[in-house]
């Protein structure tokens, strides 16, 4: 299948600042992808790009076959069949929700009009509140109006600008599995955009990662966790913690002893590295006790609780502070045992799949 | 308020027969020039003001940066020097039709057309000419203080940047248009000068002259009250609007032009706004300096001197007791957390929107006979009579002044004190600080900048007022307002074209300063 919207090589630039660069995406038919990224890293620029509100410095935008944008042409937002749900949702304050909805539709006849209206009405639960004016509705409500006078015109793409922000958490995930089954029964292509990793399981196929005006990484939000492919998108996602590493032919070097590596990766990999440590990795082997002068690695720096048990930031030994190249913090553990501050303790990474980065962006 | 609820009661107590008889003879004709002229003046005002202000805020006309402040000049201008020089102007014997006639040899009035300025439709045209600044300062803000996602929201759904300015952003602004609307409609019923000098008889002309030409006290309350009636519809109207003031965004849509303009569309608009700027400020301007610059000598500057002294007292005390009164509202507002809280306030707030003539009648039939029980009593106790020392005195203009601007103070220091976190009541507080000394330690310096402001802005209204100090004032006494009216009652402003200068320069004093602070936000 051809994608539907493609964009290449999109650069922009604003007041003398380069907000994107070089930026490639393509999509397909159906397809929602979920776009996280750092404020500020282009995510919302790229939104007003494809519908329309920013000029390009550089790059084209396709969708469906037909040019949105290459830099010298830029067809009108107002032509370009892309729907947009923004953060606080634009609801015309001034007409009732009937009357928001049937904005996009002013050219189908009456009749048209009122079947596609009462079929999103009925869709979306919204049917009582046909005649009520927005200010009347609450925040889901508002929320739910918004989709329906986006996908009222049948846009082939649709934007949401992080449309769940103004949503409360209890209702928040309830909200999005309902409007991702509406977004699939229409077979409707969207991005949207968040800085929140959880809402793209939830509500995406794809996950894209932004940062610096780029795309970092383009894939199935699982895919992305088990094989991020930089430290930066690892790092954004917080997907684990960082045990800095050297590696030579004989394996990787840490202050939590050797490990065990491929000489393929050990020949790609030689120098100082960082290892992502994801939380189900790392073990508490045994606990400082003086009787039995067990030999320790770590010692702990700070301590929260969560539902699970107990969390702890490790740091490496003060004794072996002054080999500062190998040396961390903030090493997380997760762990049922009660641990005191400052205690000294031996943990073990798990022999698994090793993800090693520099810390450089590649 | 009590002297308004008091001439009200005089014109109704004074009226079924005296009614009667002003019904059947003048008063109809007085009521419907009025009216004419209302309609007019905000149906022009909102042609003027809202296609300008939708031109400087959706379009990329050329000098829109300097169009956006030079439109506003206008408000400083008092409508009846516009009416003058332009009479002046464009008469029979005035400039344009003499070189008209000598250009092609024209010899009497009836050899060809000319339009006769001195018309109702050409007071009209004046006070809008003026007047339509505030229709345009409030549809502007309207239009930009939009959210724009909202017009985004409306180009996605397939509307153009025209298409969307009137299904979204003009509809959005009505509430505001409204108000603005309700403004020029208030100033236009209280107008005097302009309407006088043409010889259009309103309410106000009808009222002055009642009172100075045939002494006829009942009379004149009961035309002002009629006047006053039409100013409490205004009134509702507009609080009414003002309740619809709300969608108003913290992402003001101040990003580029929306409508790109051809060429043609280009010099139209261009030339539409540009001629508001020259008729309604610059050509006024330029002709009163010239004036000025022809006529002026040392016996001018004297009298400009002391009149320009005795409008300075006035309206020095004037402010100052006015912002001492808000000051005072202020707080109490901010102390006493009750439900009437906001009574006083709105009650002050009121007097803006009383005519100055409907005022100065208010004035006079409670200050009178006040004046009358104070002489009698003075004179029961034995001495001799004082005269009329609060009706004749400089007493009465200053109060009509603080009643009639009061609104401005309030609505300045109101909005600067609603600035100030509540936290910082307690804070002294909690210091060991007592609450009266913290007012002066921390409210008061916190508030200077609007202190200032409500200041400045009351003291140049009270200078421009004229219909309430022309009606108040003591014998022999001349204000810059009240001489430049006697002037041009008597055809004779160059004399007074210095002192007309000032007044305008005064007018400018509170554009600049709204326009910076907003500029600020």
């Amino acid at each position: 299948m051809t994608s539907l919207l493609n964009i290449q090589q999109l650069s922009i630039t604003l007041q003398g600042k380069v907000i994107l660069s070089k930026l490639e995406l393509s999509l397909k038919q159906g397809e929602i992808l979920g776009l996280v990224g750092a404020s500020g890293c282009g995510k919302t620029t790229l939104l007003n790009a494809i519908a329309g509100f920013n000029q390009l410095s550089g790059g084209k935008i396709l969708l469906d076959g037909n040019v949105l944008n290459d830099g010298i042409f830029s067809l009108p937002a107002e032509q370009r069949q892309v729907g947009m749900i923004f953060q606080d949702y634009a609801l015309f304050p001034h007409l009732t929700v009937k009357e928001n909805i049937a904005f996009g539709i002013a050219k189908l006849t009456k009749t048209e009009q009122s079947e596609r209206i009462s079929k999103l009405l009925n869709i979306l639960k919204l049917s009582e509140y046909r005649d009520s004016y927005i200010h009347q509705l609450s925040g889901g409500q508002q929320q739910r109006v918004a989709i329906a006078r986006a996908l009222a015109p049948q846009p082939k793409l649709l934007l949401l600008d992080e449309p769940f922000s103004n949503i409360d958490a209890r209702l928040r995930n309830e909200l999005m599995v309902e409007i991702r089954q509406l977004l699939k029964q229409f077979n409707t292509t969207a991005i949207f955009v968040t800085h929140n990793k959880d809402e793209v399981f939830t509500f995406a196929d794809k996950m894209a990662v932004m940062a610096q005006g780029q795309l970092l990484q383009l894939d199935a939000p699982n895919v992305i966790c088990q094989q991020p492919n930089s430290y930066q998108v690892a790092d954004f996602l917080q997907l684990g913690s960082w045990l800095p590493c050297e590696i030579d032919k004989a394996g990787a070097n840490s202050l939590l002893g050797k490990l065990n590596v491929t000489l393929t990766a050990a020949n790609e990999l030689a120098g100082l590295t960082y290892l992502l440590v994801k939380p189900q990795y790392l073990k508490l082997m045994s606990t400082f006790d003086e009787n039995t002068d067990t030999t320790t690695n770590a010692q702990v720096e700070y301590i929260s609780m969560t539902e699970q048990g107990y969390h702890y930031h490790l740091k490496s030994l003060d004794s072996k502070a002054n080999d500062n190249k190998l040396s961390f913090s903030k090493l997380s553990l997760y762990s049922d045992v009660a641990l005191q501050m400052n205690q000294q303790v031996c943990v073990e990474v798990i022999p698994h799949d090793f993800l090693f980065f520099s810390s450089k962006p590649a | 308020m009590v002297p308004v609820l008091v001439m009200l009661v005089g014109g109704i107590s004074a009226s079924t027969n005296l009614f009667a008889h002003l019904w059947q003879t003048v008063l109809p004709t007085y009521l419907g020039n009025t009216l004419k002229l209302a309609f007019l003046v905000v149906l022009l005002s909102l042609i003027f003001g809202v296609i300008s202000a939708a031109i400087i805020s959706q379009t990329n006309i050329a000098f829109k940066k300097y169009l956006r402040w030079l439109l506003l000049l206008p408000l400083a201008m008092p409508a009846y020097l516009v009416a003058y020089l332009y009479t002046d102007l464009f008469d029979y014997a005035g400039p344009v039709q003499r070189s008209l006639r000598a250009w092609f040899g024209w010899q009497s009035p009836a050899d060809y057309w000319f339009f006769d300025i001195r018309t109702l439709p050409g007071a009209a045209l004046m006070l809008a000419l003026v007047l339509f600044p505030y229709i345009y300062m409030l549809t502007r803000g309207a239009f930009e203080q939009q959210d724009q996602s909202l017009n985004r929201a409306s180009r996605l759904l397939g509307l153009t940047a025209r298409q969307t300015f009137f299904k979204v952003s003009l509809p959005l602004a009505r509430p505001a248009i409204a108000v603005a609307a309700s403004l020029v409609l208030m100033e236009t019923l209280a107008d005097f000068a302009t309407v006088q000098y043409f010889a259009v008889n309103t309410l106000t002309t009808a009222i002055y002259d009642t009172w100075l030409g045939y002494g006829d006290l009942g009379a004149a309350n009961a035309l002002a009250s009629v006047l006053m009636l039409l100013v409490l519809f205004v009134v509702v109207a507009e609080q009414k609007s003002r309740a619809g003031l709300r969608h108003q965004s913290s992402r003001p849509n101040l990003e580029q032009a929306l409508i790109q303009l051809s060429f043609s569309q280009q010099l139209l608009a261009g030339t539409f706004c540009w001629s508001l700027v020259i008729l309604g400020f610059i050509l006024p301007l330029s002709l009163l300096i010239a004036m000025a610059v022809e006529y002026s000598d040392v016996n001018q500057l004297t009298i400009l001197l002391s009149t320009g002294l005795n409008s300075l007292k006035i309206s020095v005390v004037a402010a100052t007791v006015a912002v001492i009164i808000a000051l005072s509202l202020g707080f109490y507002q901010r102390l006493h957390g009750d439900k009437y809280k906001q009574l006083p306030l709105q009650i002050s707030g009121f007097g803006y929107a009383i005519p100055g003539t409907v005022l100065a009648m208010a004035m006079l039939s409670t200050l009178g006979p006040l004046d009358h029980w104070l002489n009698d009593g003075v004179v029961m106790l034995g001495f001799s009579p004082p005269g009329l020392i609060l009706s004749g005195s400089l007493f009465a203009i200053i109060f009509a002044l603080v009643v009639r601007f009061a609104a401005i103070a309030n609505g300045t220091i109101v909005s600067g004190i609603k600035q100030i976190p509540h936290s910082l009541d307690y804070a002294p507080a909690s210091l060991g600080v007592s609450f009266s000394r913290s007012l002066f330690k921390v409210h008061l310096p916190i508030l200077s900048p609007a202190i200032l402001v409500a200041w400045l802005l009351v003291f140049v209204e009270a200078m421009k007022e004229l219909p309430a100090v022309l009606l108040l004032r003591p014998f022999n006494f001349e204000t810059l307002s009240s001489q430049i009216y006697q002037l041009i009652s008597d055809e004779m402003l160059e004399q007074g074209a210095l002192g007309a200068i000032l007044i305008v320069v005064f007018g400018l004093l509170p554009i600049v300063l709204l326009n910076q602070s907003k500029e600020k936000v």
